[in-house]
């Protein structure tokens, strides 16, 4: 069973509570920002960092039967969490991993700042420090210790909480943090395999709202951050050239014929070794004697 | 490379954030994980401080070093409201308790001085309890220039606050009356004032008439004169499940906003049109017959004939009774035509035939305003005003609910309440109120301006919506004569003709024991506003000017921004002789003195102030109520930083001072400040929210039996305004909050109990005013035969075997049965005659809304009518108060001003947030792609907006979300700015106030900042930067 988030961006009103509510839990510094002006409108900060784990890319696309003229999607980008992730096969010291549970995290322990996660990814997520003497990768965990923990509320203004709000309260806390305050419902946790049957569901049930493709089914192997748009993928930002298959299963492709490539390269150059010594052992070697 | 350990990288990086306020030891803890941590704490509930949401958070806490910390502060899960989501601002709360920005000390600036010294409380009490004597003691008046009593000081004013709980609003209001002061204003002046007589006119009561769960019952939501996408977000929680359930979101507004996002109709209108858009509604609906008709005709006051002095001249867009000098209507020449004989009956024709009925009369006025004349007006294509009227008018039908959620785009404007009553009489029309996802849904932006303005903190009402004693008025007995209605017609209920009962049972909770029958139960002790003078916000400015008020409290408030025309209030402040800031964050107002853009060096700022820190919404406990008259309970999470103190306390540490100076120095009129009923409220010296609370609600001062035969005894705490007495045997600081606590010790507004069925009501979850009631005017959701006329979502029902009503609190004494039947009642019991006026008397520029162009207006050829403007609006003529000309080439484009998600009124606490500013962090001005493309402008650019009254830079964002319009022919440009920034804030621009107009609507001078003219310019050279930073984009 694997944990995924379905991002609605028809939903979304680009509050940014989900960016609040993360800084919030993991505890990090606000960014110095600007207003850009361009068609990043309010978009803040303009990218994921080591202090933004997510952030609402604001775009505005000319559509002419919508409503105003034209379509303003918002789109809560962060780490896709990968099903195969890139990230993860390309660390070397193991500080990426997948969970079983779906999100992926990391141990920032672990981490020497080595980057090839950040050449990885094939959504450009990962960024380092790179102004700290210390620099270090994070990214969304999608909260994970949340989703494993067990934060509880038994006691509220000093009186005990009744069995029904405790359980809303234990739920609440098993949510990622974004999902919990996202205002309007556009952002869905829960089993993969069942958010992309609601995916689906209501993707076919209204087309002219949808457009009828589920980003992160299959894109890159698959993700646990699935979207819907009103709009084509690209045109919101998205990536559209990744293909289906995960990165690793090339690399893995590159990586499991290193040891064979090596012992048969090894091996010819034996051969090729032998050959020549045994040609320079036959040129050593004395003349045949005449025979009479 | 060299090695740093994990305590070294973790200690410095701590150091490097330690700035931003942000304390790393929760997230980064590695003995426990933050779940647990979070579980081990305690858990208190707030309510957020931000909109008028009314969204619960659950705030953990832990003691370190002897104090409670906030550690967490996350949406309340089991909260029917918000269910656990929180906008920006919410998620943000953590930050405005742990933040560096936070006023600890209590700060004096001598006159002249360059700098604030920190001082301890009890000197600043002493001494601003010496500057309020002198002041007061210099100014006050016994009689006026009519030789009538009116005992107060014309030269104190206050500002503040809706940041207040009920309990210190209620009473700061005692307090500030106490002293004799008429200058009484706080936010709901500049926002919502405007709802309050133009919905009171209508229906009787001036307050949303919903709530926002209700918004689920909806059919169709129209959005207009608001953005609750974008400023109410969790209001959207609800009009997305709606929308699941087939509702359509309609969305009017001159800007594509985060609202028209999700939004299945978006029509654009021009800034200040909103009358000419929605009287082609009530022609298309009335043409097209689209009324509800058995509820116009039983419920409205459609079928009633108007007296024949009561006329309109199309050509002037004059009303009848107009005095052009005094630039003011004559409202006692509108009325009623009444029938003959007793008891007094208005005259009714239920044919709706009769040329002189109400039905008719309407039909008539708004016969002008055809879709293309309206088009040629609000630029809205003529297609897109059919498809709203259409979408919106199908809520005729009694199964169908249409709602309207407004705030600011209507109320802002010197047509605002004007802009208000036509949706007013929309709904009406429709059928629209009393019914579950119906109503109108007056947003109200402040966590607790709506509990402020029911505690009576504006200059024309007490606690209650009681008006405040006029001059004329010598005696109670006068007040209640002239201020209590007399009831119109056998069916009507006329609730406010209890009114005596409420003034006596308030008095009595001011002045206690000391309020006698001899003594008028205290009634001369209260301050009395000259008959017809206007002591509103526009005016304190403008007296301040004058000379009139030399000192000032700006409690929870920061006027330098928050009012029209900034550079006029800001050159205003540096008149004062003192003033008095009590914020939780520095701001614009308490350091006035140190804006270079004054052009006054401090040393020639002789003003006096004093900065008080106040503790934040967390810090301390007592209740708010949010827009939907939902009184909530807010418990305290941390500690107060510093000598931050709540609130209530400060104005006790002032006010003990104050009577111990009057009480041995004696001084002008001692008795209403040493007669106040106060000590009571005292608890181990500091004020316990929960005592006041109660005298708020009200108690029995004697043993008494009613006619009922009832009885209670003295000290008893009274069930429900319905048992307050005119003779002195009862007490209550607010009438329409009686029945929030109750005799067994329960504060409703603590209940925590969700409905396990039913349409949303939640009837067991907090405490709504009035008795508990959650939809206003629920008889109008059933017939004559009290059926619901909707019964998928049925308000109340009758219960013929149980011969009494089921669901929400029926809106009238329970006792009364269906009108068809004998003792039936009419369902509008506020007013006198009972029912909804689509008509109305009780305004002051007219009975019908009419389209008049804003103060300044691009276009001079209104083709409504030939007035230029409201022509019952106060206008200013100082030097100060500049205006543009109409359809003048200086200032040819419109702007208007918003709010943000992710910021919240002046900025004054939002800014102060790192994780807020991080997303709005500078000034800007949005505009055409179109017009930036004319000047020059690439996104990006700063830029110089300039109005009459001052200039603002600000930084361009061309969009497609505003496009130009073709107005009366010509084409007109939008451009639109937040106007929540401030100079306090390095790098971030200046307020948008700088340039917005100082004219008022007609009825309650709130300012007109939502239309107004404006030039912009490249701002070349120029930047928002005013200090040095290592690098725009650097991370912190």
């Amino acid at each position: 069973m694997s944990l995924a988030v379905l991002v609605d961006t028809t939903k979304c009103i680009g509050c940014r509570s989900c960016q609040v509510s993360c800084k919030q839990w993991n505890g990090l510094p606000a960014e110095r920002t600007h207003i850009e002006g361009r068609d990043t409108g309010y978009q803040n900060p303009l990218s994921l960092s080591s202090h933004t784990y997510t952030m609402v890319s604001f775009r505005e696309i000319a559509e002419p039967t919508a409503p105003g003229g034209f379509k303003r999607v918002f789109a809560k980008r962060q780490c896709m969490h990968c099903e195969e992730p890139s990230c993860v096969s390309a660390c070397p010291v193991t500080a990426l991993r997948k969970t079983a549970e779906g999100p992926v995290i990391y141990d920032s322990n672990k981490c020497m700042g080595c980057r090839y996660c950040v050449w990885a990814c094939p959504f450009g997520v990962p960024t380092a420090d790179w102004d700290s003497l210390t620099p270090v990768i994070r990214k969304c965990t999608m909260c994970f210790d949340r989703i494993t923990g067990h934060m509880e509320i038994a006691d509220l203004n000093g009186q005990p909480v009744a069995a029904e709000a405790r359980e809303r309260y234990a739920a609440g806390g098993k949510t990622p943090a974004c999902v919990k305050a996202c205002t309007t419902g556009a952002l869905r946790f829960g089993n993969r395999d069942d958010l992309l049957k609601t995916a689906w569901e209501r993707v076919r049930a209204m087309p002219d709202r949808y457009v009828q493709h589920v980003y992160g089914e299959h894109e890159v192997g698959g993700t646990s951050f699935l979207y819907l748009a009103a709009v084509p993928f690209e045109k919101a930002g998205f990536r559209h050239d990744l293909g289906t298959h995960a990165p690793p299963e090339y690399s893995s492709i590159a990586l499991s014929l290193v040891a064979p490539a090596a012992m048969g390269l090894g091996a010819l150059l034996t051969a090729v070794y032998m050959l020549q010594q045994r040609k320079i052992k036959l040129a050593e070697a004395p003349a045949p004697a005449e025979k009479e | 490379m060299s090695e740093v350990s994990r305590r070294q990288f973790l200690m410095g990086s701590g150091g490097l954030l330690g700035f931003l306020g942000i304390d790393l030891t929760p997230a980064v803890s590695f003995t426990e994980s933050r779940a647990d941590r979070i579980t081990r704490g305690r858990q208190t509930t707030t309510i957020c401080p931000y909109c008028g949401c009314g969204c619960s958070a659950i705030v953990t806490s832990e003691q370190r070093d002897g104090r409670w910390v906030a550690i967490n502060v996350e949406g309340d899960a089991d909260h029917p409201i918000n269910e656990g989501t929180l906008c920006a601002k919410g998620a943000s709360l953590y930050q405005m308790c742990n933040n560096e920005n936070r006023l600890k000390k209590v700060l004096h600036r001598k006159p002249g001085s360059d700098r604030f010294e920190e001082v301890d409380w009890a000197t600043a009490a002493q001494r601003i309890a010496r500057l309020i004597k002198d002041t007061r003691d210099a100014s006050f008046t016994e009689r006026n220039a009519k030789d009538q009593v009116v005992n107060r000081t014309t030269a104190i004013a206050s500002l503040g606050s809706a940041a207040l709980d009920n309990e210190e609003c209620w009473l700061y209001q005692k307090f500030v009356r106490g002293l004799g002061l008429v200058y009484i204003e706080h936010q709901a002046r500049l926002c919502h004032s405007s709802t309050v007589p133009s919905l009171a006119a209508t229906y009787g009561r001036g307050a949303m008439t919903n709530h926002w769960i209700d918004l689920k019952n909806s059919d169709v939501i129209l959005a207009m004169g608001s953005n609750p996408g974008a400023n109410h977000p969790i209001s959207m929680h609800w009009v997305m499940k709606a929308k699941e359930n087939g509702a359509k979101l309609v969305c009017v507004d001159p800007r594509f906003t985060r609202t028209a996002c999700v939004a299945d109709v978006y029509a654009p209108l021009r800034s200040g049109t909103d009358i000419a858009f929605l009287g082609g509604m009530i022609k298309y609906i009335l043409d097209k017959d689209l009324i509800q008709r058995d509820y116009v005709l039983n419920y409205t006051n459609a079928s009633f004939i108007v007296s024949d002095d009561y006329s309109f001249d199309e050509a002037s867009g004059l009303f009848n009774a107009y005095d052009p000098e005094k630039r003011k209507y004559d409202k006692s020449k509108w009325t009623y035509k009444l029938a003959e004989g007793t008891p007094t009956e208005p005259q009714r024709d239920m044919t709706l035939q009769d040329p002189r009925c109400v039905y008719q009369l309407l039909k008539k006025h708004y016969a002008r305003y055809d879709m293309e004349t309206v088009s040629k007006v609000t630029g809205t294509p003529v297609a897109d005003l059919e498809r709203v009227y259409e979408t919106y008018a199908s809520t005729h039908r009694p199964d169908r609910a249409g709602t309207i959620m407004y705030a600011m785009g209507w109320t802002q404007h010197t047509v605002g309440v004007q802009n208000i009553r036509a949706m007013a009489v929309i709904q009406l029309l429709l059928g629209n109120i009393g019914v579950a996802g119906g109503g109108v849904n007056a947003m109200r932006g402040e966590s607790n301006v709506q509990g402020s303005t029911d505690h009576g903190l504006l200059f024309h009402i007490l606690p209650g919506y009681l008006k405040t004693p006029a001059a004329s008025l010598p005696a109670l007995e006068n007040y209640n004569k002239t201020n209590t209605p007399a009831t119109l017609g056998a069916s009507s209920v006329n609730w406010w003709g209890n009114t005596p009962k409420y003034m006596t049972s308030f008095l009595k909770s001011m002045f206690g024991d000391n309020a006698t029958p001899e003594n008028d139960f205290g009634y001369a002790w209260l301050p009395k506003v000259d008959d017809g003078v206007n002591y509103s916000w526009l005016q304190i400015f403008d007296k301040i000017h004058e000379g009139e008020i030399r000192g000032m409290f700006a409690w929870g408030m920061n006027p330098a921004c928050s009012g029209a025309n900034s550079n006029k209030t800001r050159q205003a402040l540096a008149k004062l002789d003192w003033l008095v800031n009590v914020n939780i964050f520095p701001n614009e107002t308490g350091w006035f003195w140190e804006d270079a853009s004054l052009g006054i060096p401090p040393s020639n700022i002789k003003t006096e102030v004093f900065v008080l820190p106040a503790a934040a919404s967390i810090e301390k406990q007592g209740s708010i109520t949010n827009s939907g008259r939902w009184m909530q309970w807010r418990y305290k999470g941390a500690d107060a930083p510093g000598d931050a103190r709540p609130d209530g306390d400060i104005m006790n540490l002032i006010f003990a001072e104050l009577r111990k100076l009057y009480a041995s120095e004696g001084g002008q009129c001692p008795e209403p400040i040493l007669n106040l009923r106060w000590d009571e409220y005292l608890h181990d010296g500091e004020i316990d929210a929960e005592a006041i609370a109660k005298d708020i609600n009200g108690q029995f001062l004697a043993d008494v039996t009613l006619a009922d035969g009832k009885s209670y005894k003295k000290g008893e705490l009274v069930p429900s305004f319905a048992m307050l007495q005119a003779d002195g045997t009862t007490s209550s600081g607010c009438w329409i909050y009686a029945g929030s606590f109750t005799q067994d010790g329960q504060n409703k507004s603590k209940k925590r109990v969700r409905e396990t069925s039913g349409i949303g009501l939640h009837p067991d979850w907090a405490w709504s005013w009035p008795v508990n009631r959650r939809i206003l005017y629920n008889r109008a959701s059933v017939d004559v035969n009290g059926v619901p006329y909707n019964p998928r979502v049925p308000v109340i029902a009758w219960d013929a075997d149980a011969g009494k009503w089921t669901g929400d609190v029926v809106d009238a004494p329970a006792t009364i049965p269906p009108m068809a039947q004998a003792g039936g009642k009419l369902p509008f019991i506020m007013n006198e005659e009972g029912v909804g006026r689509l008509w109305t008397m009780k305004l002051e520029d007219g009975p019908f809304p009419e389209h008049y162009e804003p103060f300044e207006s691009p276009i001079d050829n209104n083709p409504f009518n030939g007035q230029p403007f409201n022509p019952a609006c106060k206008v200013f003529k100082g030097p100060m108060d500049k205006r543009a000309e109409p359809g003048g080439a200086e200032f040819p484009i419109v702007a208007s001003t918003y709010r943000l998600t992710e910021h919240w009124q002046t900025g004054v606490m939002t800014r102060n947030c790192p994780w807020l500013l991080e997303l709005q962090p500078q000034m800007f001005v949005e505009m055409s792609e179109t017009l930036a493309e004319e000047k020059g402008i690439r996104a990006g650019d700063v830029v110089e907006v300039k109005s009459a009254r001052g200039t603002v830079l600000a930084v361009a964002i061309p969009t497609k979300r505003f496009k130009p319009m073709t107005i009366m022919g010509k084409t007109v440009h939008t451009v639109g700015m937040p106007w929540c920034f401030g100079w306090k804030t390095p790098n971030s621009g200046d307020s948008a106030n700088l340039l917005t107009p100082n004219i008022g609507d007609a009825n309650t001078m709130i300012p007109e900042t939502k239309t107004f003219l404006v030039n912009i310019e490249k701002a070349h050279g120029k930047t928002l930067r005013t200090v040095p930073e290592l690098s725009a984009t650097r991370r912190a």
